[in-house]
């Protein structure tokens, strides 16, 4: 497990395996410290192709950021879900009107971003981890993308799935609420289906009791794809074994 | 104007609890920027664009896609300040994940589509390829002399993960090794790379 330390820093890690290593990674101190090295170095890597931008591009990013809100900071989240909603809304422009509108019975959706979110912040909150760090940040450009869309189905085994994603950024953030609770033998695992067949897209991580999966986040989408959940033995499988239990389509922009 | 902040080097000056024994100035900035300061994040632009073009274009290698990705990732750098950590590394490290990140999932992506049937028929050829592309951009004597000093087995897998885009996996599958070597030849040769650098951790 340690011998992954390398390949995470340099994003080598497929999602399959990991959420497995980011596990492990939470409990042990010095392989934190030693990605955290690993990833300087890999810095270092990137700095020596450093190249000389085009005409124009300077400009280009100087008036997109002036065009661009910002995130707010990942500080402490107030317990009401609601005030949470809010102070999101402040920072993120067109976020939750356009979430609102897109979905029937508002108030419905938006209590459920507000869950999504708070659910995602108070997570954020007790781990300062580098897989943390990333995966917050990554929920975050989701939910902040003007074009971020939710879209939710019930799990034939009990609960519902909930997916918000954003094509311009290419990427979901997945959770679901009041699942079955499974046996120690078996997980949750997440799976991106397109064109070319099924990738794993990772094993979910439970919380509140085994009933509600942590976001995860799967990225690189294309149009077409599909994102579904099967039971599978604890450790995953590379191909799904059991039937899907919840399929969302990830409809076109 | 925030007060006269352009004097980022003095560190802590921006009043954070910064563990890292050195001095980061690329940090400080990310604070302004963080607050929307404007001027700061033009001059985070000068200190990182260069990179993040560099490291986009070494894996993503089409140069408009390359474009697109290093601009997405320079944006973000403005969106996300606020969530970066000085306790997890230095903001140059922050900025290159973002930036390895992104290009990684571009590639990744177009590979999928594609059905990864570009599976190239040897590893010399996949490694040539990157190898190539990266030489020419290699113009760090430090990075370069650091990289010679890893086994050429370690530089193979370490060129192919990072600068290729490949997965372990299909580092090992390119080389025809078990992933475990893989997986070890990774670890050492970036950690000789962090050793030979001198980064500190």
């Amino acid at each position: 497990m340690h011998t992954l330390a390398g390949a995470y820093a340099m994003d080598a890690v497929p999602p399959s395996d990991r959420a497995a290593f980011e596990r492990h990674l939470a409990s042990c101190e010095p392989c934190r410290q030693e990605v955290r090295g690993l990833r300087e170095a890999t810095a270092a890597l990137a700095a020596a192709t450093a190249t000389e931008p085009p005409a124009g591009f300077r400009e280009a990013a100087l008036r997109a950021a002036a065009q661009a809100r910002q995130l707010p900071p990942d500080a402490a989240v107030p317990p009401s879900p609601w005030r949470a909603l809010r102070q999101q809304g402040r920072g993120l422009r067109g976020w939750r009107p356009r979430l609102g509108v897109a979905l029937a019975g508002a108030v419905a959706c938006v209590l459920a971003v507000a869950a999504v979110v708070a659910g995602i912040s108070a997570y954020g909150m007790h781990s300062r981890l580098d897989q943390d760090q990333g995966r917050d940040h990554a929920v975050a450009m989701v939910l902040g993308a003007p074009d971020a869309k939710m879209m939710s189905a019930p799990v034939t085994t009990g609960g519902t799935a909930t997916v918000v994603m954003s094509h311009r950024e290419r990427a979901l953030v997945f959770t679901a609420a009041d699942l079955r609770v499974l046996p120690s033998s078996e997980s949750y695992e997440l799976w991106l289906m397109g064109p070319a067949g099924n990738q794993p897209a990772g094993m979910i991580n439970m919380s509140g009791g085994g009933k509600m999966a942590s976001p995860m986040v799967v990225s690189g989408l294309s149009s077409g794809d599909r994102v579904g959940m099967t039971v599978e033995p604890a450790g995953g499988s590379p191909h799904p074994t059991t039937p899907l239990v919840v399929v969302i389509v990830l409809t076109g922009a | 104007m925030p007060g006269g902040s352009a004097d980022a080097g003095q560190g802590g000056q921006a009043g954070q609890a910064n563990s890292r024994q050195r001095p980061d100035p690329l940090a400080d900035l990310l604070v302004l920027v963080a607050r929307g300061d404007a001027e700061a994040y033009a001059a985070v632009y000068e200190r990182t664009a260069g990179q993040v073009l560099g490291i986009a274009a070494s894996v993503v290698r089409d140069p408009a896609q390359s474009e697109e990705v290093a601009q997405e990732v320079l944006l973000d750098v403005w969106r996300s300040a606020s969530r970066f950590d000085p306790e997890l590394g230095s903001a140059a490290a922050w900025v290159m994940m973002l930036a390895h990140r992104r290009a990684v999932d571009r590639v990744r992506s177009e590979q999928k589509a594609a059905e990864r049937a570009h599976r190239v028929a040897s590893a010399e050829i996949a490694y040539d390829e990157v190898a190539e592309a990266v030489e020419a951009r290699l113009d760090r004597e430090r990075v370069r002399r650091c990289l010679g000093s890893l086994t050429e087995l370690q530089r193979e897998s370490v060129t192919l993960a990072y600068y290729g885009g490949y997965t372990y996996r299909q580092v090992a599958e390119l080389l025809g090794v078990a992933v475990g070597t893989v997986k070890t030849r990774m670890r050492d040769g970036l950690i000789r790379l962090r050793d030979c650098l001198g980064v500190d951790g």
